[in-house]
């Protein structure tokens, strides 16, 4: 039987960047196929071009055997590639019926339509109802749409985009018991991702590519999480040196019955939320993303200040009513989760970056003047110490990748030996050896005995970072408990919430 | 072939600080055609509008005059706009600031004294500021368009000199013509260069542009100016109040128009006279846009637009073009300008048409 899918020599070239540079590898009927890279490393733009998204440069791409162009994604439907992508595309106010009519090819009466997708979802035991409005939905409920639409094509190669980057554990399961069954029916699955402990439960093959090459075809069960990970950054992984049986200091930030107002659009205020994180303590709250996270770091950090004063405290003192200056003072700073825009001015220097938040604990500023040789210095240490790619301080935020703009900004935050900082999504989009860099930063800022509140959508994450762990569902937090105590399917549970996954 | 824009990584500067230069090249060329393909001498009148200014030094002194207002309210302007905040309404804080001058010159008519054109200065400041205020109220408190509002006061302020002059201000001895009396001679501008027309506003423009940029460049104002005007978000991050700027962007730009209008009308009017609005508010605008809302920049385009102005005079008595000629010269200069600002972030690159890719 020929191969399902086969590249050879797939090259494509874009301005500066050679995004995929002679990659050949083949996918057979019914296998699960895992593409596995760093940010970056031309997983994306390789599976772009299978989808007729982008065209290649040089190369060949047979189906079945026979050699082919896929124009646009339409005749990659008709060959029968079927793609779920990692940022759905689906109208909130319509259901689930109508978006999966939107997105046909040929028009099919709604009636027929809704008799096929209800056999699809009965055979894959996916269980979801047609008629509901997708606003209604959790996100894993939506990722159902994006595959059944998919499946309706009775595709030959589904290929999923990092598809589990927004599911609870509960969910993930589900999602495996789906792709397995479809598998094992012949269809073959292209599955990108970064996390090898999934690429282990589920591939039977794994590619991985680095800086556009393809540097192994391999067999995951065979390899061990850590090996593939070398392959993947090119070097040897970095373990985050964490003593064991550390003691903790004195309670250094208390939040106590914290509540924030609805702002009224996309994100959920929080509710009586209340921790206590003592010196060298790093504090993980995991949840799904949009149930507070934002509000909670917003209310934290001081750009929502509360009427309550005694809400957030540090070493005894309420700071609830202060806004980020008088915080960032008194020794708490914070990270947003997005990186341009909020925590990064994107047209403005790394030097004048930093004078964003330092300027006041690094004396950037004499008589309202700026210093802007104090800025330049900061900056420069900055770079040298956490890596960053940059041409110097005076480069643009706007010019630095995502990962390395990333790293500034926590070492931005990190140098200034805040005594609590605040940080959400601190490796989000950043590469392995990028986030274990971040990573021991935060481990030895802690062992100098500050306090430390990760929040974070990745449970790895936090499961090696963080002492003690909460859930946050729907704005309010579970009591902190040791990370040791915790099993992946209890905080999935927890994560899941009010949504009643965990139960389906 | 095709066109696409692509960004660029980095903003380039070589377009940044060339694109006024060429909007004035594009305005000259497309200038001469469109008046010559209306029956005027199209060359001619690039040449008397933008020439003749700068080589007749006769001209000089008019230069310098009309600059100076509009390089102190193009200052003020530019620094509200690095904030986001679209002051529109300089005319009507300019045309506030000469009447509080105004009012100050005539309350103190013949009482004598050293003090008085000084007062006069800050009373010009806090009628701008003042009328500027209001924009700035309706912005912070209920989100209100500043455009439309400070659009709209100039109008009003604009029915408030017909009244003053036609009423209470009337000069009793002016033979009923609409104006208040000439102001007394402690209330007027000293002529800093003998025999010619220049007033000590012209030196003032100038320290103010500077100071200004002094500010822009080195203080934590100018960077929460510029935070604002960026990224909200990160300024309210990094600790600064968005409200708080909107405030100080409107209420520094109002104030130097009213700075620039009491400079006016005691320098060149000498009195408050119904024509005292020239638009010199509404030119800054593209002073401000033309100087790359930077206040050195503003100095160098208060200056070409100045020419525009003096040309335009120019070629109405030499070859006869109306007197809106200028106005539509100054226009197209904003429209290329801001054309060409494109190109600051995107460069032009060629695409291969479509059908190619499927070969």
């Amino acid at each position: 039987m020929p191969n399902r899918l086969e590249l050879s020599g797939i090259t494509k070239q874009f301005p500066g960047v050679l995004a995929n540079d002679n990659v050949s590898f083949a996918v057979k009927p019914g296998e699960i196929h895992a593409l596995l890279g760093e940010n970056g490393a031309g997983k994306s733009t390789l599976v772009k071009m299978i989808y007729g998204i982008m065209q290649p440069d040089a190369g060949e791409i047979r189906w079945n055997g026979e050699p082919v162009v896929v124009p646009n994604p339409k005749a990659a439907r008709k060959f029968g590639i079927g793609m779920v992508f990692q940022h759905f595309s689906l109208f909130e106010a319509l259901t689930v019926l109508e978006n999966i009519a939107l997105g046909m090819d040929a028009k099919v009466p709604s009636r027929e339509l809704e008799a096929r997708i209800r056999e699809v979802m009965a055979t894959y035991g996916l269980a979801l109802d047609p008629h509901r409005t997708v606003a209604t939905l959790s996100v894993g409920e939506r990722q159902r749409i994006e595959i059944v639409r998919a499946l309706l094509l009775n595709p030959q190669l589904l290929i999923m985009d990092e598809p589990t980057s927004v599911l609870t554990p509960q969910e993930v399961e589900q999602l495996f018991t789906v792709l397995r069954k479809l598998a094992a029916e012949g269809c073959s699955i292209l599955y990108i991702s970064h996390k090898l402990h999934e690429i282990k439960a589920l591939c039977d093959v794994a590619t991985i590519l680095r800086g556009g090459k393809l540097v192994d075809t391999c067999d995951p069960k065979q390899e061990t999480s850590r090996s593939m990970a070398e392959k993947m950054i090119g070097s040897g992984l970095k373990d985050i040196v964490k003593p064991e049986g550390r003691s903790f200091g004195t309670p250094k930030l208390v939040v106590n019955r914290l509540s924030t107002l609805s702002t009224g659009h996309f994100d959920i205020p929080v509710r009586n939320v209340s921790f206590t994180v003592r010196a060298g303590e790093i504090l993980g709250i995991a949840g799904v993303a949009g149930n507070g996270q934002n509000a909670l770091l917003d209310a934290l950090s001081g750009e929502v200040r509360s009427d309550d004063r005694d809400a957030i405290s540090i070493d005894g003192l309420g700071i609830g009513g202060m806004d980020t200056t008088e915080r960032r003072r008194h020794g708490l700073c914070a990270v947003p989760e997005e990186r341009n825009g909020h925590a990064a001015v994107g047209d403005f220097s790394l030097s004048d970056n930093s004078v964003l938040t330092a300027r006041d604990r690094l004396g950037m500023v004499v008589m309202g003047l700026i210093n802007s040789g104090a800025a330049r210095t900061y900056t420069g240490r900055v770079i040298a110490d956490f890596a960053v790619k940059a041409l110097g301080p005076a480069s643009t935020a706007g010019s630095l990748s995502g990962g390395n703009l990333q790293k500034y900004i926590m070492g931005r935050e990190i140098l200034q030996k805040p005594s609590v900082l605040v940080v959400s999504q601190p490796t989000w989009g950043v590469d392995a050896g990028a986030a274990a860099a971040i990573h021991q930063a935060l481990v030895d800022l802690a062992a100098a005995g500050s306090a430390i509140v990760v929040i974070s959508q990745d449970l790895d994450e936090l499961r090696a970072l963080a002492d003690t762990l909460a859930v946050i569902n729907m704005g309010e937090l579970s009591a902190a408990r040791p990370v040791k105590d915790f099993s992946v399917e209890e905080i999935g549970l927890l994560m899941g919430g009010v949504h009643g996954e965990a139960a389906a | 072939m095709q066109f696409r824009l692509e960004k660029r990584r980095e903003p380039s500067r070589v377009v940044l600080y060339s694109a006024p230069l060429i909007a004035v090249l594009l305005t000259m060329f497309f200038g001469a055609i469109i008046f010559s393909a209306i029956g005027y001498d199209g060359v001619g009148a690039v040449r008397e509008i933008f020439l003749t200014p700068i080589t007749n030094s006769l001209k000089w002194q008019d230069l310098a005059v009309k600059a100076s207002p509009l390089i102190i309210i193009g200052v003020g302007l530019s620094i509200a706009y690095r904030a986001n905040v679209w002051n529109i309404g300089a005319e009507g804080q300019y045309i506030m600031g000469g009447l509080a001058a105004t009012w100050v010159a005539l309350l103190t008519h013949g009482m004598g004294g050293f003090w008085i054109l000084p007062a006069m200065m800050v009373a010009g400041f806090l009628g701008g500021a003042a009328y500027a205020a209001i924009p700035a109220f309706f912005k912070t408190r209920l989100n209100v368009n500043e455009i439309l509002t400070s659009l709209m006061l100039t109008y009003a302020s604009v029915q408030l000199i017909y009244y003053l002059v036609r009423a209470p201000w009337k000069d009793p001895m002016g033979m009923g013509f609409p104006q208040t009396r000439r102001f007394a001679s402690e209330a007027l501008l000293p002529n800093i260069v003998p025999g010619t027309i220049v007033h000590a506003g012209v030196p003032i423009a100038i320290i103010v542009a500077l100071v200004a940029w002094f500010v822009m460049s080195r203080s934590v104002f100018g960077y929460q100016v510029k935070v604002v005007g960026s990224a909200p978000h990160a300024a309210r991050y990094g600790g600064f109040s968005e409200n708080k700027t909107i405030w100080l962007a409107l209420l520094l730009s109002g104030a130097l128009a009213g700075f620039a209008g009491a400079l006016e009308v005691s320098g060149p009017f000498q009195r408050m006279v119904p024509g005292f609005p020239t638009n010199y508010g509404f030119t800054a605008i593209i002073v401000a846009f033309l100087g790359r809302l930077n206040p050195l920049g503003v100095i160098f385009a208060g200056i070409i637009m100045a020419i525009t102005f003096v040309g335009g005079e120019v070629a109405q008595t030499t070859i006869g073009l109306p007197s809106s000629a200028s106005g539509i010269f100054q226009s197209m200069m904003l429209f290329f300008l801001l054309a060409g600002d494109i190109l600051v972030r995107y460069r032009l690159k060629r695409v291969a048409p479509q059908g190619e890719a499927r070969a």
